[in-house]
């Protein structure tokens, strides 16, 4: 068994080679490996925003770290810092200029990471773990937007300890997205809240939610005209719903649809129902990507309502994914999320970032309707 | 869409209980779901072609309508749409509709397309409908509610058009806003642009309007269009941000509270969300209330109708055609992990983060002063804060097996904790 550094340890079906380029289910799709992941599972993804040259990617782990990795455009990457917290990260974002990293952890608080003097701060605290934060950029204010297991949602202004608004939630927070002025939680007991964020964020509706399971993840989609006009909400039991917030046919505009399911063609063995661990849009083409407990990715196209893709299986489920600004790079990563409990949990099984060329796969089909 | 009075109710599928907006539509969805060969995916058209068709071709036979809720699977019953379904059973399907009419104020809103997203794909068995409809003939979904609902609730079916695209939002700033609500019931989803365009839509718009209009008691403050049009103007968008499904009236007050203020001074939040929340909370719970009972043997969350505040409950992770790969406990997988004593902040990691820290150090050079807690140092002092910890046992590895017990609630059927020490090789970095 390996006792050094950061070399992959038994399971990989390898002699533990770092960046192995055998086959081995670790990484079937052959995708672009990050060097030097965290030791832990990843929590979440961030790609840097447009508004900086080159792509950055952030990637929180339950090893209470925050890492930063360059990736340049020979798909090369390099680790360039890294923030702790002093418990599990569990969700992170850029600022909208690229300058400062956002980061939320299970021990109560939220950081601020200047990048440029390597300094982190906290900006936060909350009652309990810190499960979402989201960076708004409004034109009469910027905040950040914190999302806790404490039943709140706070929004702060980085500079004053104390939140600049709080906004009571019927239950505790589960994901959460923002994109101005639309901000959608979903919550504990299948809650799940639009906000409106012009002029200062306030509750805009609750909505019931489509889903029967416990929520997971939670993304806004845009309309042709760029503007936030739906979500896709994920759960535990494999089901992604499509929702609209204001459309001419609810009944017709709005479905929800399976994924990340095993077998299933023959009745007799019970079909195993993945949840979906993260949902991600893509910026250009409107098309998303869901990755699962069941260890794959699966493209698809909502207008379309047809999937584009489902990856091969990786050996371990998919935590947290996400596209870089202009939707060239998807990346997405490979590390346990306790789906099947403790026994399953191998802390020498090293946990992997990977990165794929988006161009391409992720383009609309033509529409049915 | 609306009623169209098939067999006096919307057509619906005997085999699983699902609702359909019209005849074409169950019959496409019979073939995909409950007429098609296994083996070869022929979709045939009824349960006995079915049944002919994989003894004659595929030398087999079958015993009962694949994706049928139990008690439906009759293969010799020839059921085509809505035709050949026993007599009883209409009734049976008659009376439970009134049953949901009356019983629940919102329907729910929830339509598994599946069958058009992963027909080729995912054609495992829709065990869920029919466990969840059938007790509840009023789980409609979403196609059919329009038709359904009561048309003076503000139904989800007339979209005040408050959020076509998010700037008609709140009031007061763009001057378009106000054009939305009577703008969009009965407009083509391609006329609604937000960009201004609004004022010449208007005049198209009255014909389309009046009845919806009528009914919801928010557009009373903007009764029809010619005092629309001098609504433009006027931040009268209240009736935009503030109908909701359920919510008419009461939202008001706080919607059009909250405008004033908006232009410039903060309001009270505290205001604002119990406003929302009063009117809207006692659905929410209701529905999931009815949500969460007819939960019988299939995978979904079985909890007591108090749904906000109780405690984690256990869901329903297996029945006979699924199981649902997750822990038994309600509560999310980071809630779960969170809890384990290893997670507890400040409490060491596992050796991982000094030893990784290290090989990435170069780069990290610049930050240790910052943020650098003891953590890396944590291996050294351990037993702080470790409830429950042993001492005597290998100080920096919290996974020992005596940790894991109180964590682990009732731990379900898989094979316990002791499996761990193989695994966890104690006393190692890596």
């Amino acid at each position: 068994m390996s006792l050094f550094g950061t070399s992959s340890g038994f399971g990989t079906g390898g002699t533990g080679v770092f960046g192995s380029t055998t086959t081995d289910s670790h990484n079937p799709m052959k995708d672009v490996e990050v060097t030097s992941p965290p030791d832990d599972s990843i929590s979440c993804l961030a790609f840097s925003p447009p508004t900086m040259p080159g792509n950055f990617l952030i990637g929180g782990s339950w090893a209470n770290d925050v890492r930063c990795w360059e990736v340049q455009d020979n798909g090369q990457t390099v680790p360039k810092a890294q923030q702790m917290h002093t418990g599990p990260v569990l969700d992170a974002c850029w600022s909208d200029d690229g300058s400062r990293v956002f980061t939320a952890s299970c021990d109560k608080t939220a950081k601020m990471w200047d990048l440029n003097s390597n300094q982190a701060i906290q900006i936060a605290q909350h009652d309990g773990p810190i499960k979402a934060i989201h960076w708004i950029k409004a034109p009469n204010y910027s905040c950040i937007m914190t999302g806790s297991w404490d039943k709140t949602l706070k929004f702060w202004d980085t500079r004053s300890p104390n939140p600049m608004m709080s906004l009571q939630m019927p239950e505790r927070c589960y994901c959460a997205d923002v994109v101005y002025p639309m901000a959608v939680v979903a919550t504990a007991e299948r809650g799940l809240i639009v906000y409106q964020l012009e002029n200062q964020p306030s509750e805009f509706r609750r909505i019931e939610s489509p889903l029967k399971h416990q929520h997971r993840c939670v993304a806004i989609f845009k309309d042709k005209q760029n503007k936030p006009t739906g979500f896709a909400l994920g759960s535990i039991e494999g089901r992604v719903a499509i929702h609209y917030i204001n459309p001419p046919n609810p009944a017709k505009d709005n479905f929800t649809f399976k994924c990340h399911r095993s077998n299933g063609t023959n009745t007799t063995t019970p079909q195993d129902i993945y949840a979906v661990n993260a949902i991600a849009f893509h910026p250009v083409h409107g098309t998303l990507a869901t990755v699962g407990s069941d260890g794959r990715f699966s493209f698809w196209d909502k207008d379309a309502r047809t999937k584009l893709k489902t990856s091969e299986q990786l050996d371990q489920p998919i935590t947290a994914c996400c596209f870089n600004h202009n939707g060239n790079i998807f990346a997405y990563a490979s590390s346990y999320d306790w789906s099947k409990g403790h026994e399953y949990y191998n802390p020498q099984k090293k946990n992997y970032i990977f990165l794929r060329n988006a161009a391409e796969e992720l383009k609309p089909r033509n529409k049915k309707w | 869409m609306g009623r169209k009075k098939k067999k006096q109710m919307k057509p619906w599928c005997w085999y699983c209980n699902r609702d359909f907006d019209d005849e074409k539509i169950l019959i496409q969805h019979q073939k995909a779901k409950h007429f098609k060969c296994h083996i070869c995916h022929k979709k045939l058209y009824t349960g006995p072609g079915l049944a002919i068709h994989c003894m004659q071709v595929h030398k087999e036979t079958i015993d009962g309508v694949p994706n049928a809720i139990p008690g439906r699977i009759d293969i010799e019953l020839e059921i085509y749409g809505m035709e050949g379904i026993p007599e009883k059973d209409m009734e049976e399907r008659r009376r439970m509709l009134e049953q949901k009419n009356q019983e629940t104020q919102k329907k729910k809103q929830n339509q598994d397309d599946s069958d058009e997203y992963d027909d080729d794909d995912e054609p495992g068995p829709s065990f869920q409908q029919p466990a969840a409809r059938q007790p509840q003939a009023g789980y409609v979904p979403p196609m059919t509610q329009p038709g359904m609902l009561p048309v003076g609730s503000g139904t989800p079916a007339l979209p005040p058009g408050s959020y076509s695209g998010i700037p008609p939002m709140m009031p007061g700033v763009p001057p378009m806003i106000p054009a939305t609500p009577p703008v969009m019931p009965g407009m083509p989803p391609g006329m609604i642009p937000m960009g201004g365009m609004m004022p010449p839509m208007m005049p198209g718009v009255p014909p389309g309007i009046p009845p919806p209009m009528g009914t919801r008691p928010a557009i009373t403050h903007m009764p029809q269009l010619p005092p629309a049009a001098g609504v433009l103007p006027r931040p009268a968008v209240p009736a935009g941000p503030s109908v909701q499904p359920d919510v008419t009236k009461p939202l008001f007050p706080s919607a059009g509270q909250s405008q004033q203020t908006m232009s410039g001074s903060p309001h009270t939040p505290p205001s604002t969300t119990s406003d929302l929340a009063k009117p809207t909370f006692p659905a929410y719970t209701q529905s999931s209330t009815g949500l969460a009972s007819p939960n019988a043997g299939s995978s979904t969350v079985s909890k007591p109708p108090s749904t906000v505040t109780s405690k984690p409950a256990t869901l329903t992770t297996s029945s006979a055609t699924s199981k649902l790969i997750h822990p038994d406990e309600d509560i999310s997988l980071e809630e779960f992990r969170a809890q384990l004593s290893q997670y507890q902040c400040s409490i060491p990691r596992q050796g991982q983060t000094t030893s990784a820290a290290a090989s990435v150090g170069g780069m990290m050079a610049p930050q240790q002063h910052s943020m650098r807690h003891p953590i890396p140092g944590q291996y050294g002092g351990p037993q702080q804060g470790m409830p429950g910890y042993i001492p005597g046992r290998i100080p920096p590895y919290i996974q020992a097996p005596p940790i894991v017990p109180p964590v682990y609630q009732g731990g379900p059927p898989r094979p316990t904790i002791v499996t761990r020490p193989p695994v966890m090789s104690p006393g190692g970095h890596y």
